[in-house]
Protein backbone atom coordinates (compact mmCIF):
# COMPACT_ATOMS: atom_id res chain seq x y z
CA UNK A 1 0.00 0.00 0.00
CA UNK A 2 0.97 3.37 -1.17
CA UNK A 3 2.57 5.40 2.08
CA UNK A 4 1.42 8.71 0.88
CA UNK A 5 -2.25 7.00 2.10
CA UNK A 6 -1.03 6.06 5.05
CA UNK A 7 -0.73 9.41 6.35
CA UNK A 8 -4.59 10.15 6.91
CA UNK A 9 -5.90 9.77 10.35
CA UNK A 10 -9.29 6.81 9.90
CA UNK A 11 -12.71 8.07 11.18
CA UNK A 12 -15.47 10.23 9.36
CA UNK A 13 -14.60 13.93 7.31
CA UNK A 14 -16.73 16.40 5.34
CA UNK A 15 -14.64 17.31 2.54
CA UNK A 16 -14.06 20.91 4.29
CA UNK A 17 -13.13 19.50 7.50
CA UNK A 18 -10.98 16.76 5.51
CA UNK A 19 -9.16 20.07 3.77
CA UNK A 20 -8.86 22.08 7.01
CA UNK A 21 -7.16 18.95 8.93
CA UNK A 22 -4.59 18.41 6.17
CA UNK A 23 -4.38 22.12 5.03
CA UNK A 24 -5.53 21.38 1.55
CA UNK A 25 -7.16 23.51 -0.83
CA UNK A 26 -10.75 22.01 -0.95
CA UNK A 27 -10.48 21.57 -4.47
CA UNK A 28 -7.31 19.51 -3.53
CA UNK A 29 -9.18 17.44 -1.07
CA UNK A 30 -11.91 16.28 -3.13
CA UNK A 31 -8.82 15.19 -5.77
CA UNK A 32 -7.25 13.16 -3.14
CA UNK A 33 -10.53 11.97 -1.02
CA UNK A 34 -11.08 10.51 -5.17
CA UNK A 35 -8.11 9.08 -5.44
CA UNK A 36 -8.56 7.78 -2.11
CA UNK A 37 -12.04 6.05 -3.34
CA UNK A 38 -10.44 4.65 -5.77
CA UNK A 39 -8.25 2.48 -3.77
CA UNK A 40 -11.34 1.20 -1.71
CA UNK A 41 -10.20 3.43 1.15
CA UNK A 42 -12.88 5.64 1.61
CA UNK A 43 -16.72 5.10 1.17
CA UNK A 44 -18.79 7.72 0.87
CA UNK A 45 -22.38 8.10 2.31
CA UNK A 46 -25.00 11.24 1.85
CA UNK A 47 -24.69 13.69 -1.85
CA UNK A 48 -27.53 15.08 -3.29
CA UNK A 49 -29.39 16.73 -0.13
CA UNK A 50 -26.96 15.76 2.38
CA UNK A 51 -24.22 16.50 3.04
CA UNK A 52 -21.43 14.07 1.80
CA UNK A 53 -19.82 11.86 5.27
CA UNK A 54 -16.47 10.40 4.12
CA UNK A 55 -15.31 7.32 5.82
CA UNK A 56 -11.29 6.69 5.71
CA UNK A 57 -9.80 3.13 6.78
CA UNK A 58 -6.11 2.03 6.53
CA UNK A 59 -6.91 -1.04 4.74
CA UNK A 60 -9.09 -1.81 1.62
CA UNK A 61 -13.06 -2.17 2.21
CA UNK A 62 -14.65 -5.03 0.10
CA UNK A 63 -17.52 -4.61 -1.09
CA UNK A 64 -20.46 -7.51 0.55
CA UNK A 65 -22.88 -9.06 -1.40
CA UNK A 66 -24.09 -11.65 0.69
CA UNK A 67 -26.95 -12.49 3.67
CA UNK A 68 -27.08 -9.08 4.98
CA UNK A 69 -27.17 -6.79 1.65
CA UNK A 70 -30.04 -9.66 0.16
CA UNK A 71 -32.40 -9.39 3.33
CA UNK A 72 -31.56 -5.39 4.36
CA UNK A 73 -32.81 -4.95 0.34
CA UNK A 74 -35.75 -6.97 0.44
CA UNK A 75 -36.84 -6.93 4.03
CA UNK A 76 -38.71 -3.93 6.26
CA UNK A 77 -36.44 -5.11 9.49
CA UNK A 78 -33.04 -3.97 8.49
CA UNK A 79 -30.23 -6.28 9.92
CA UNK A 80 -26.85 -5.21 11.27
CA UNK A 81 -24.47 -7.44 9.80
CA UNK A 82 -23.09 -9.86 12.50
CA UNK A 83 -20.31 -11.14 10.04
CA UNK A 84 -19.09 -9.92 6.41
CA UNK A 85 -20.73 -12.14 4.06
CA UNK A 86 -18.95 -11.69 0.36
CA UNK A 87 -20.08 -14.44 -2.29
CA UNK A 88 -18.36 -15.79 -5.39
CA UNK A 89 -20.67 -16.52 -7.68
CA UNK A 90 -24.38 -16.50 -7.92
CA UNK A 91 -26.23 -16.51 -4.73
CA UNK A 92 -29.66 -15.83 -4.52
CA UNK A 93 -32.89 -14.68 -2.39
CA UNK A 94 -33.42 -18.73 -1.93
CA UNK A 95 -29.60 -19.20 -0.78
CA UNK A 96 -30.54 -16.31 1.54
CA UNK A 97 -33.32 -18.05 2.94
CA UNK A 98 -31.11 -21.20 3.99
CA UNK A 99 -28.57 -18.63 5.41
CA UNK A 100 -31.17 -17.14 7.81
CA UNK A 101 -32.41 -19.72 8.73
CA UNK A 102 -28.94 -21.70 9.36
CA UNK A 103 -27.97 -18.13 11.38
CA UNK A 104 -31.23 -18.70 13.23
CA UNK A 105 -31.74 -15.95 16.19
CA UNK A 106 -35.22 -14.05 16.59
CA UNK A 107 -34.48 -10.60 14.41
CA UNK A 108 -32.53 -12.69 11.74
CA UNK A 109 -35.50 -15.54 10.94
CA UNK A 110 -38.42 -12.40 11.24
CA UNK A 111 -36.13 -10.45 8.58
CA UNK A 112 -35.60 -13.70 6.82
CA UNK A 113 -39.77 -13.88 6.17
CA UNK A 114 -39.80 -10.81 4.12
CA UNK A 115 -37.66 -13.17 1.13
CA UNK A 116 -40.63 -15.48 0.77
CA UNK A 117 -42.22 -13.14 -1.63
CA UNK A 118 -39.14 -12.89 -3.49
CA UNK A 119 -38.75 -16.64 -3.96
CA UNK A 120 -38.28 -17.71 -7.81
CA UNK A 121 -37.56 -21.01 -7.68
CA UNK A 122 -38.70 -22.97 -5.05
CA UNK A 123 -37.35 -26.05 -5.85
CA UNK A 124 -33.88 -24.63 -5.91
CA UNK A 125 -34.75 -23.43 -1.73
CA UNK A 126 -35.84 -27.02 -1.27
CA UNK A 127 -32.69 -28.44 -2.91
CA UNK A 128 -30.86 -26.45 -0.83
CA UNK A 129 -33.01 -26.90 2.40
CA UNK A 130 -32.35 -30.59 1.94
CA UNK A 131 -28.95 -30.69 1.41
CA UNK A 132 -28.21 -28.47 4.65
CA UNK A 133 -30.99 -30.50 6.68
CA UNK A 134 -33.23 -27.79 7.46
CA UNK A 135 -36.69 -28.66 4.95
CA UNK A 136 -38.99 -28.86 7.97
CA UNK A 137 -37.31 -25.18 9.26
CA UNK A 138 -38.62 -23.71 5.87
CA UNK A 139 -41.79 -25.07 5.70
CA UNK A 140 -42.06 -23.94 9.59
CA UNK A 141 -40.89 -20.21 9.26
CA UNK A 142 -43.20 -20.02 5.64
CA UNK A 143 -46.26 -20.83 7.37
CA UNK A 144 -45.37 -18.39 9.98
CA UNK A 145 -44.95 -15.77 6.94
CA UNK A 146 -48.30 -16.54 6.08
CA UNK A 147 -50.05 -15.95 8.97
CA UNK A 148 -48.36 -12.49 9.71
CA UNK A 149 -47.86 -10.97 6.24
CA UNK A 150 -49.28 -10.96 2.88
CA UNK A 151 -46.95 -13.80 0.99
CA UNK A 152 -46.26 -15.31 -2.73
CA UNK A 153 -48.17 -18.84 -2.35
CA UNK A 154 -45.45 -21.79 -2.32
CA UNK A 155 -46.41 -24.87 -4.83
CA UNK A 156 -48.33 -27.38 -3.36
CA UNK A 157 -46.34 -30.42 -3.88
CA UNK A 158 -43.82 -28.62 -1.54
CA UNK A 159 -46.32 -27.86 1.44
CA UNK A 160 -45.72 -31.69 2.67
CA UNK B 1 3.10 -16.49 -4.63
CA UNK B 2 -0.15 -15.80 -5.10
CA UNK B 3 -2.68 -12.72 -4.91
CA UNK B 4 -6.15 -11.96 -3.65
CA UNK B 5 -7.59 -12.25 -7.27
CA UNK B 6 -5.75 -15.64 -8.13
CA UNK B 7 -6.76 -16.88 -4.77
CA UNK B 8 -10.02 -16.03 -5.33
CA UNK B 9 -10.33 -17.91 -8.50
CA UNK B 10 -8.55 -21.08 -7.34
CA UNK B 11 -11.18 -21.23 -4.40
CA UNK B 12 -13.85 -20.84 -7.46
CA UNK B 13 -12.21 -23.25 -9.25
CA UNK B 14 -11.74 -25.51 -6.20
CA UNK B 15 -15.75 -25.62 -5.40
CA UNK B 16 -16.88 -26.75 -8.78
CA UNK B 17 -14.60 -29.89 -8.14
CA UNK B 18 -15.96 -30.53 -4.32
CA UNK B 19 -18.42 -33.41 -4.16
CA UNK B 20 -20.26 -31.74 -0.83
CA UNK B 21 -20.39 -28.71 0.92
CA UNK B 22 -17.48 -27.61 2.29
CA UNK B 23 -16.68 -25.03 5.31
CA UNK B 24 -13.00 -23.90 6.84
CA UNK B 25 -11.54 -21.54 8.76
CA UNK B 26 -8.75 -19.68 6.95
CA UNK B 27 -5.55 -18.38 9.05
CA UNK B 28 -2.06 -17.08 8.66
CA UNK B 29 -1.51 -14.89 5.35
CA UNK B 30 -4.98 -16.38 3.69
CA UNK B 31 -7.07 -14.78 6.32
CA UNK B 32 -4.54 -11.44 5.85
CA UNK B 33 -5.53 -11.42 2.47
CA UNK B 34 -9.26 -11.67 2.66
CA UNK B 35 -8.95 -8.97 5.52
CA UNK B 36 -6.87 -6.82 3.23
CA UNK B 37 -3.78 -6.78 5.53
CA UNK B 38 -1.82 -7.76 2.83
CA UNK B 39 -2.08 -8.47 -0.73
CA UNK B 40 0.04 -11.67 -1.13
CA UNK B 41 0.79 -15.19 0.42
CA UNK B 42 3.52 -18.20 -0.17
CA UNK B 43 1.02 -21.03 1.53
CA UNK B 44 -2.87 -21.35 2.29
CA UNK B 45 -3.56 -22.47 5.39
CA UNK B 46 -6.99 -23.80 5.97
CA UNK B 47 -8.54 -25.55 9.29
CA UNK B 48 -11.13 -27.62 8.76
CA UNK B 49 -13.75 -29.64 11.28
CA UNK B 50 -13.50 -33.20 10.64
CA UNK B 51 -11.13 -35.24 8.63
CA UNK B 52 -13.97 -36.38 6.06
CA UNK B 53 -14.35 -32.54 4.94
CA UNK B 54 -10.58 -32.40 4.58
CA UNK B 55 -10.44 -35.71 2.55
CA UNK B 56 -13.07 -34.33 0.20
CA UNK B 57 -10.94 -31.27 -0.01
CA UNK B 58 -8.05 -33.27 -0.57
CA UNK B 59 -10.15 -35.21 -3.73
CA UNK B 60 -10.63 -31.87 -5.03
CA UNK B 61 -7.52 -30.09 -5.47
CA UNK B 62 -5.23 -33.17 -6.18
CA UNK B 63 -8.04 -33.26 -9.50
CA UNK B 64 -6.56 -30.10 -10.59
CA UNK B 65 -2.47 -31.11 -10.21
CA UNK B 66 -1.74 -30.17 -6.29
CA UNK B 67 0.66 -33.16 -4.92
CA UNK B 68 1.38 -34.13 -1.54
CA UNK B 69 4.82 -32.44 -0.01
CA UNK B 70 7.21 -33.17 3.13
CA UNK B 71 6.82 -31.05 6.04
CA UNK B 72 10.37 -30.76 6.76
CA UNK B 73 11.58 -27.91 4.53
CA UNK B 74 8.94 -25.59 6.11
CA UNK B 75 8.50 -26.67 9.89
CA UNK B 76 10.74 -27.06 13.14
CA UNK B 77 11.68 -30.71 14.72
CA UNK B 78 8.97 -29.98 17.26
CA UNK B 79 6.12 -29.39 14.81
CA UNK B 80 6.92 -32.39 12.98
CA UNK B 81 6.86 -34.44 15.62
CA UNK B 82 3.13 -33.00 16.52
CA UNK B 83 0.05 -35.19 16.22
CA UNK B 84 -1.71 -32.23 15.11
CA UNK B 85 0.22 -31.30 12.10
CA UNK B 86 -1.11 -30.68 8.29
CA UNK B 87 -1.27 -31.97 5.66
CA UNK B 88 1.14 -30.48 3.06
CA UNK B 89 -0.05 -30.10 -0.83
CA UNK B 90 1.59 -27.97 -3.30
CA UNK B 91 1.41 -27.07 -7.31
CA UNK B 92 4.32 -24.67 -8.58
CA UNK B 93 4.71 -21.50 -6.02
CA UNK B 94 1.20 -22.06 -4.58
CA UNK B 95 1.21 -24.58 -1.30
CA UNK B 96 -1.83 -25.60 0.84
CA UNK B 97 -1.52 -26.41 4.42
CA UNK B 98 -4.39 -28.15 5.81
CA UNK B 99 -5.47 -28.65 9.43
CA UNK B 100 -8.32 -30.49 11.05
CA UNK B 101 -9.75 -28.90 13.64
CA UNK B 102 -6.40 -27.44 15.37
CA UNK B 103 -3.17 -25.92 14.66
CA UNK B 104 -0.25 -27.66 16.54
CA UNK B 105 -2.59 -27.85 19.76
CA UNK B 106 -4.76 -24.23 19.40
CA UNK B 107 -7.63 -25.45 18.92
CA UNK B 108 -9.90 -23.47 16.94
CA UNK B 109 -14.04 -22.48 17.72
CA UNK B 110 -16.24 -23.16 14.61
CA UNK B 111 -19.21 -21.22 16.03
CA UNK B 112 -20.13 -19.13 13.53
CA UNK B 113 -20.87 -15.82 16.22
CA UNK B 114 -16.79 -16.13 16.44
CA UNK B 115 -16.16 -15.06 12.88
CA UNK B 116 -15.89 -11.96 11.60
CA UNK B 117 -16.38 -12.55 7.56
CA UNK B 118 -17.34 -15.28 5.90
CA UNK B 119 -16.81 -15.90 1.62
CA UNK B 120 -19.05 -18.41 -0.24
CA UNK B 121 -17.84 -19.83 -3.13
CA UNK B 122 -20.98 -21.02 -5.25
CA UNK B 123 -19.54 -23.70 -7.98
CA UNK B 124 -20.69 -27.56 -8.40
CA UNK B 125 -20.51 -27.11 -4.24
CA UNK B 126 -20.27 -24.40 -1.87
CA UNK B 127 -17.22 -23.79 -0.49
CA UNK B 128 -17.61 -21.36 2.54
CA UNK B 129 -14.35 -19.92 3.59
CA UNK B 130 -14.52 -18.34 7.65
CA UNK B 131 -12.14 -15.57 8.76
CA UNK B 132 -11.71 -14.94 11.88
CA UNK B 133 -10.75 -11.63 13.93
CA UNK B 134 -7.48 -9.82 13.84
CA UNK B 135 -7.01 -10.71 17.78
CA UNK B 136 -7.31 -14.55 16.87
CA UNK B 137 -5.00 -14.37 14.16
CA UNK B 138 -2.42 -12.47 15.51
CA UNK B 139 -2.29 -15.51 18.44
CA UNK B 140 -2.15 -18.10 15.90
CA UNK B 141 0.85 -16.23 14.56
CA UNK B 142 2.28 -16.05 17.48
CA UNK B 143 2.45 -19.66 17.84
CA UNK B 144 3.22 -21.14 13.93
CA UNK B 145 7.09 -19.95 14.80
CA UNK B 146 7.79 -19.32 10.95
CA UNK B 147 9.91 -16.38 9.80
CA UNK B 148 7.49 -14.26 8.09
CA UNK B 149 4.48 -14.51 11.11
CA UNK B 150 6.16 -12.23 13.02
CA UNK B 151 6.37 -9.69 10.19
CA UNK B 152 2.74 -10.44 9.73
CA UNK B 153 1.69 -9.38 12.91
CA UNK B 154 3.64 -5.96 12.71
CA UNK B 155 1.23 -5.51 9.55
CA UNK B 156 -1.81 -5.97 10.94
CA UNK B 157 -0.78 -3.88 13.90
CA UNK B 158 0.37 -1.29 11.74
CA UNK B 159 -3.13 -1.12 10.23
CA UNK B 160 -5.11 -1.56 13.16
CA UNK B 161 -5.51 1.29 15.91
CA UNK B 162 -7.02 -0.83 18.99
CA UNK B 163 -5.75 -4.61 19.14
CA UNK B 164 -7.50 -6.20 22.38
CA UNK B 165 -4.36 -7.69 23.82
CA UNK B 166 -6.16 -8.36 26.96
CA UNK B 167 -8.37 -11.00 24.71
CA UNK B 168 -5.34 -12.27 23.07
CA UNK B 169 -3.89 -12.87 26.05
CA UNK B 170 -7.52 -14.38 27.70
CA UNK B 171 -7.73 -16.78 24.37
CA UNK B 172 -4.36 -18.11 25.16
CA UNK B 173 -5.01 -19.39 28.01
CA UNK B 174 -8.30 -21.19 27.78
CA UNK B 175 -5.87 -23.00 24.93
CA UNK B 176 -2.80 -23.81 27.70
CA UNK B 177 -4.37 -27.14 28.56
CA UNK B 178 -3.75 -28.46 24.77
CA UNK B 179 -0.80 -26.24 24.75
CA UNK B 180 1.53 -25.59 26.99
CA UNK B 181 3.82 -23.41 24.95
CA UNK B 182 1.31 -20.85 24.12
CA UNK B 183 2.12 -18.63 26.57
CA UNK B 184 5.73 -18.89 26.12
CA UNK B 185 5.60 -17.99 22.64
CA UNK B 186 2.99 -14.91 23.19
CA UNK B 187 4.99 -13.84 25.86
CA UNK B 188 8.13 -13.85 23.12
CA UNK B 189 5.88 -11.88 20.72
CA UNK B 190 5.29 -9.42 22.96
CA UNK B 191 8.49 -8.65 24.28
CA UNK B 192 9.61 -8.57 20.28
CA UNK B 193 7.10 -6.10 19.65
CA UNK B 194 6.72 -4.14 22.95
CA UNK B 195 9.42 -1.07 21.97
CA UNK B 196 7.72 -0.43 18.55
CA UNK B 197 4.17 -0.72 19.74
CA UNK B 198 4.63 0.67 23.61
CA UNK B 199 2.82 -2.47 24.90
CA UNK B 200 1.80 -2.06 28.84
CA UNK B 201 4.05 -4.02 31.05
CA UNK B 202 0.50 -4.69 32.60
CA UNK B 203 -0.53 -7.34 29.61
CA UNK B 204 3.14 -9.07 30.58
CA UNK B 205 2.21 -9.72 34.47
CA UNK B 206 -0.96 -11.00 33.06
CA UNK B 207 0.65 -13.45 31.34
CA UNK B 208 3.08 -14.27 34.21
CA UNK B 209 0.20 -14.78 36.67
CA UNK B 210 -1.60 -16.92 34.16
CA UNK B 211 1.22 -19.13 33.47
CA UNK B 212 1.78 -20.32 36.97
Amino acid sequence: MDNFFMLFEEGKYTAELFARKYNLKFQSALNRLSKLKKQGLVTVTGGGKQKRIYTLTNKPQEKTNGFYDVVNKYSKEKLVPKFQHRVIGRYTVEHAIIDGILIGDARTLEATMYLFNHVKNWKRLFDLAKERNVVEEVRALYFKTRKTMKCRRMPKRYVE
Amino acid sequence: MINTKDQEDLFKLISEYLDRDLSCIAIGGTAMMFSNYKTTTKDIDLVFESEKERESFILAIKQIGYKECLLETVYDKWRLNHTEKPLMFTRGDERFDLFVKTVFGYKLDFNQDKIIQRIDFLGKKNLSIFILSKEDLILLKSITGREKDFEDIKTILDLEKFVDWELIIKNAVKQKETNSWILIDLEETLQKLKDSFSLDTGLFELIYTSQD
